[in-house]
């Protein structure tokens, strides 16, 4: 089956999943994007996406503490940069997927 | 047959005998510091104090004791030997002289004493080319040959290096195996006190082995050294430890954190025999990563203790990146050795082997639990695990667990296990030779050692043999 040219564009939300006043800087929020789980974590006023869940073993990374940009999985302790997704300690060696992030006023949009 | 080779173990001294049957005991008036038992934040806060720590690591113990108090223990392996942890009874933190020592002849006489039973300076004659002597939670002696400075090889005790090279910490410290690994990588983190710090630098190869001898000695006392070997790119080296420890009469807990990073083309192989005593917990986090074309070796010998849980680890993270785990358990009366390893291949062309053998006697346990997994990608990798276990009679038990998982179909895995028990027609034609049944018995256990006691320099290969032999004691009939 060919795609429309709707369908082969990434899929970005329509309505906003969360707004950035709920999510206060070094925090987080899970949402779900077209059947992924987001995690939206503010990091110094900037928000960014990536999935919520540790390429290590598949646990969430919601429960885990945002340090600057560094977020911990609370399973085994690897740490990711929330910025580009990249592993920063084992026991996780893959990079977290990330998504784009659109701000609108107060509210977040995430491209996925 | 491998047999041969262990005919000519010299017999063991009666007083070796004495000193492990009742424990080798030192006074305790040298300890310049002991904190409470049970750990607190205070407690961690007043190390890093003690210690003249810098804010960043001050902050990462606190952060590492928040973890270790939030994570459950384990709820996999011997659990119920686990419960009988009591972490409120124990000391974390014991200073025994005031830093490390460069000269022999500064060492303290008593302490010095129980180095001379443990071979440190006859060791130190015959072939090293530094001595890191860790006593109590602290490095006490310390000495590095100049050729090795003059390489720029880096060889310290930790605490040193945080002072010393603290970029380099900052750089690589708890990346390999950070707090939130287990809990009890969380306590060492928290609390860690002493261990080696070697970096090797691109090129270099450190033809002696660099060697570091470890010993608990109060009573109650955890020892929570840790580790980090960097060689960088194409350097060689080889690091060795032991563990002796004296009797106690109620539990003690190690938990060392050991973390190796082989850079593109380089060589480690971390060598140790752990030699505990029979009530000491020993639950230890060794990881190691090697990258493209690089070498990684554990040869790993578990003795003693009441509980070992070791699972030393490799991330074969770049192409043609080879790992190895050579390990060999004994597990006698009331204890329990749960041994393995685990090899992660995450790039193309990487090869490991494991190789894994234990022997349980006099109601002891063995477990192999070792984890193999081939990345999605990783064409052409290879792993072959082979593990054997030895059941002396029939109160003694051994389990194999090991758990493969395949992600990519271009690879080659091989899985070997063996469990056997003594034959009554080898121990005959040993008797038949003029041997006693417990030296005929020795003998083939450490046979069945051969292939692990091979790999070990020649006093340590000794040692393993009288400790298998003191062990065997009395095991037949």
């Amino acid at each position: 089956m060919r795609l429309g040219p709707h369908e082969a564009r990434p899929m970005s939300t329509t309505t906003p999943v969360a707004k950035i006043s709920r999510i206060p800087n070094g925090t987080t929020q899970r949402v779900t994007v077209g059947g992924h789980d987001v995690l939206l974590c503010n990091v110094d006023g900037r928000v960014y996406a990536v999935e919520d869940v540790c390429t290590h073993d598949g646990g969430a990374l919601d429960a885990g503490e945002l340090e600057g940009c560094r977020i911990m999985c609370p399973r085994h302790g690897a740490y990711f940069d929330v910025t580009t997704g990249r592993a920063l300690t084992l026991p996780a060696i893959l990079p977290l997927p990330t998504y784009t992030v659109r701000l609108d006023g107060d509210d977040i949009y995430v491209e996925a | 047959m491998a047999i041969e080779l262990n005919v000519a173990t010299p017999p063991v001294p009666a007083d070796l005998i004495e000193d492990y049957r009742h424990g080798q005991h030192d006074s305790e008036e040298h300890y310049k510091f002991k904190s409470d038992k049970g750990l607190t934040r205070e407690i961690v806060e007043r190390i890093s104090e003690m210690k003249g720590e810098p804010d960043w690591m001050r902050a990462f113990r606190l952060k590492a004791f928040e973890i270790f108090r939030s994570k459950p223990m384990p709820t996999w392996g011997d659990t119920a030997l686990l419960e009988e942890i009591d972490f409120d009874n124990i000391h974390y933190f014991v200073r025994s002289t005031e830093g490390a020592e460069r000269s022999w002849d500064d060492v303290p006489d008593d302490i010095k004493r129980t180095f001379d039973r443990l071979g440190i300076p006859e060791a130190e004659r015959k072939f090293l080319s530094g001595v890191s002597a860790q006593y109590e939670s602290e490095v006490v002696y310390h000495s590095v040959v100049e050729a090795l400075e003059k390489d720029g090889v880096l060889f310290c005790d930790m605490d040193t290096a945080l002072k010393q090279y603290p970029e380099i910490l900052k750089k690589y410290f708890a990346t390999i195996i950070p707090p939130g690994d287990n809990k009890f990588a969380a306590l060492n983190s928290a609390v860690w006190s002493g261990g080696s710090f070697v970096y090797v630098p691109k090129g270099v190869t450190v033809a002696m082995p660099l060697q570091a001898y470890f010993r608990i000695n109060t009573e109650n006392m955890g020892q929570f050294e840790r580790t980090l070997i960097i060689a960088d790119e194409g350097a060689k080296v080889h690091y060795i430890e032991g563990c002796t420890a004296p009797k106690f009469s109620t539990s003690s807990l190690h938990s060392a954190v050991v973390e190796i990073i082989a850079m593109e083309g380089a060589s480690v192989r971390y060598t140790t025999i752990q030699n505990w005593y029979r009530n000491i917990f020993n639950l230890v986090t060794k990881r190691a990563v090697a990258y493209k074309n690089a070498t990684v070796e554990w040869v790993d010998g578990n003795i003693g203790s009441r509980l070992t849980m070791k699972y030393p680890a490799i991330y074969l993270m770049g192409e043609g990146a080879r790992g190895e785990v050579l390990s060999a358990a004994f597990a006698g009366e009331g204890q329990h050795q749960d041994a393995g390893a685990k090899v992660i291949h995450a790039a193309p062309n990487t090869t490991s082997v494991v190789t894994n053998k234990s022997v349980s006697a006099h109601g002891g346990k063995t477990t192999y639990r070792g984890l193999v997994e081939i990345f999605p990608g990783a064409v052409g990798a290879k792993t072959r695990v082979k593990c054997d276990a030895l059941i002396m009679d029939e109160r003694s038990s051994s389990d194999t667990k090991p758990t493969m998982k395949v992600n990519e179909q271009r690879s080659t895995v091989e899985h070997e296990a063996s469990v056997s028990k003594i034959g009554e027609e080898q121990l005959f034609y040993a008797m038949s030779r003029g041997l006693s049944e417990a030296d005929a018995t020795a003998m083939i256990v450490n046979g069945f050692f051969d292939f692990f006691v091979k790999e070990l320099p020649m006093e340590y290969a000794v040692e393993l043999n009288r400790l298998i032999k003191m062990e065997m004691e009395g095991s037949v009939g």
